[in-house]
């Protein structure tokens, strides 16, 4: 595996290292890019910072709380626009986000009492929430600002509320990852096993690593309901807070993103010997293998069959239906951590996409060992990637789409190539058996999209062809397909809802006896 | 020998494109995993009894289990095989999958002391 070198960066020789092609008859062990480390000045990043990894990724999909930055507003940014982390209580945490509105003479006279009177303030405002997270950020942490302390103080004065600090500013490591590895550690030190888990089922897990973007967990949730698994906690889309206080009393942790929660776990394990089930929910067969393995795990595996014997029926003919039409597109799968190995080798099996490329903003080298390990002779393989290289990589591997977050998606619309959000989804849900599908359908919706065709012309340059009439996106996917596969009448188009998670609140469960 | 080698070839083919327990975060994780693992898929290959007693137990169980049945799906020769030749396989394996996650490993971080 040859190390690359992007043109674009040759005058920052240091980034040699962070790009690999997979080449023909080799192994991890022959190279591996450099990961998780600073990112190397010139090298404009695309990573966020460690306070953004901490609150805005893993603290604040947890749904009845109050989240509260220490610091200016502007750190509270991402919220209802950027992020897609649902919860079933309406939506609390995305809709209300709290700072302590520090300003420049806070700097200077500290910020500690601005602190407590915004955090009995927003319990006030809201006198049904208890629970509330704090989250230092870098000039309160620089200027000493004892968060832990006033916290104290709150907690003594409200016996009612109970509060959790994050001590994790934004230069407290290389890349948001730094932030997930600090609120981790800090969760299970602090919170686990100061509540008494609440047991109402034989078989226990905590669905770790899982943030239900677009619904992701409940989509999973339904899957472990049907098949009477008690889900004891979620490390933290949709999760409440008392709930992960309990995480200690689960029989199995079933994870998902190892790059952001794999820390919790490991530590469970040590302490409270909770075994780790490391599990996907994307794609049919891996998610059918996870599903009866946790089945396998409590001896309840046909339970788990059933399950995925239905929903391969009903979903399959659709994914078919997809794949037949995406069958050798090229992709760049330019996620953040854990996408690039959850979608590497599936997106090609199951969609018959070819992954040209993969990158992680974030991960780490285990993340690339898994991605590399998982995609197709010929990729490249990219570490914390600047702008630039992004670009290089486009107009070299010419992909037909690319997956990723909305700030390279946005450059690679200037140089017309769809993009697909790949953190926090277009259309998702894309868990489950329904959500692959409803991935399918917008890759497909993407590449074929006739207003993308037209963005291909350039008016002052290309002849527009004013003669012909506007091409529907079938017309466009069908042209070179056989006559079998057109008129297929097992193979079809997505069926489901526009919303797909709304109906699975109301369901009922059955009760399994013992 | 070229036949075993090309055989190991398809499995930890296999491994690295569909699992996960290989790529614990690090060194002896890495090494608990491989070794329960595949130790317990090789019992199950062979028929042999496999201690279930613990919840670790378990966890490596339905992991061994759920890689012996997509053996038994995606490689047929497998069937032909006899008892010592699939320990052989196995062993042979298990020495692959560590050298790839771990022995030969150029992950900087497997031996960081915390997790």
């Amino acid at each position: 595996m040859p190390y690359h070198e992007f043109e674009c960066s040759k005058c920052i020789p240091e980034r040699k290292k962070h790009a690999v092609v997979k080449g023909p008859g080799e192994d991890l062990t022959h190279a591996l890019p450099l990961g998780y480390l600073n990112t190397i000045p010139g090298s404009i990043s695309e990573r966020g910072c460690a306070y953004c990894g901490a609150k805005h990724v893993i603290g604040t999909p947890m749904k009845d709380v109050i989240h509260l930055s220490h610091g200016p507003t502007g750190c509270t940014y991402d919220t209802w626009q950027t992020k897609r982390y649902t919860s079933d209580n309406d939506n609390f945490q995305l809709k209300y986000t709290f700072a302590s509105d520090v300003k420049e003479k806070h700097i200077v006279f500290g910020a500690e009492k601005v602190l407590k009177q915004n955090i009995i303030e927003a319990f006030k405002a809201f006198p049904d929430i208890k629970r509330m997270t704090i989250y230092q950020t870098c000039a309160t942490a620089l200027i000493g600002d004892d968060v832990d302390a006033i916290a104290d103080e709150v907690m003594e004065e409200m016996p009612d509320v109970d509060i959790f600090v994050c001590n994790s500013p934004g230069f407290a490591g290389p890349s948001q990852s730094g932030g997930h590895h600090k609120i981790n550690i800090a969760w299970i030190k602090k919170k686990v096993g100061t509540v008494e888990p609440k047991i109402t089922g034989d078989y226990v897990i905590n669905y770790v690593g899982e943030y239900n973007i677009q619904g992701d967990q409940e989509v999973m949730i339904d899957y472990f309901k049907r098949m009477g698994v008690q889900v004891l906690s979620t490390f933290t889309g949709n999760g409440s807070y008392d709930e992960l206080r309990s995480m200690h009393g689960a029989h199995l942790n079933v994870l998902e993103c190892a790059r952001s929660a794999e820390y919790i776990c490991n530590e469970l394990k040590v302490k409270y010997g909770i075994p780790r089930l490391d599990i996907e929910g994307f794609g049919f067969e891996p998610l059918s293998a996870s599903l009866r393995k946790i089945g396998l795990f409590f001896g309840i595996e046909e339970r788990a069959q059933a399950i995925i014997n239905e929903e391969t029926a009903r979903w399959k003919p659709e994914l078919d239906w997809y794949k037949e039409r995406l069958k050798g597109k090229k992709v760049c799968l330019w996620p953040g951590g854990s996408k690039l190995w959850h979608w590497a080798n599936v997106l090609h099996e199951e969609m018959g996409v070819d992954i040209v490329s993969v990158y992680t903003k974030f991960g780490h080298q285990g993340d690339m060992e898994k991605g590399i390990a998982r995609c197709e002779v010929g990729a490249l393989a990219v570490d914390d990637p600047n702008e630039l290289e992004g670009l290089e990589a486009m107009m070299t591997l010419k992909p037909d789409i690319i997956f990723t977050g909305k700030r390279p998606g946005e450059v690679a619309k200037k140089i017309r190539v769809p993009y697909l959000n790949a953190h926090a989804y277009h259309n998702g849900p894309y868990k489950g058996y329904e959500g692959w599908v409803r991935f399918a359908r917008d890759i497909y919706n993407g590449i074929y999209s006739p207003i993308h065709q037209l963005a291909h012309l350039d008016i002052s340059r290309d002849e527009i062809p004013v003669g012909t009439g506007f091409q529907t996106a079938k017309m466009l996917s069908d042209v070179n397909l056989s006559e079998e596969v057109v008129s297929s009448t097992t193979l079809r188009q997505y069926t489901g809802k526009y919303d797909s998670i709304s109906d699975l609140r109301k369901k009922t469960y059955p009760e399994f006896k013992k | 020998m070229e036949d075993l080698k090309e055989r190991i070839a398809l499995l930890e083919d296999y491994i690295m494109k569909k699992c996960l327990w290989q790529f614990h975060s690090r060194a002896w994780d890495r090494k608990t995993q491989n070794e329960n693992i595949l130790k317990k898929a090789t019992q199950l290959l062979c028929d042999e009894s496999v201690e279930l007693e613990t919840p670790a137990d378990r966890c490596y169980w339905a992991d061994a289990l759920s890689l012996t049945e997509a053996f038994h799906s995606r490689f047929e020769w497998l069937a032909a095989l006899s008892k010592e030749d699939i320990k052989q396989l196995m062993e042979g394996l298990k020495e692959r999958i560590d050298f790839v996650t771990i022995t030969g490993s150029l992950n900087a971080e497997l031996t960081d002391p915390r997790y």
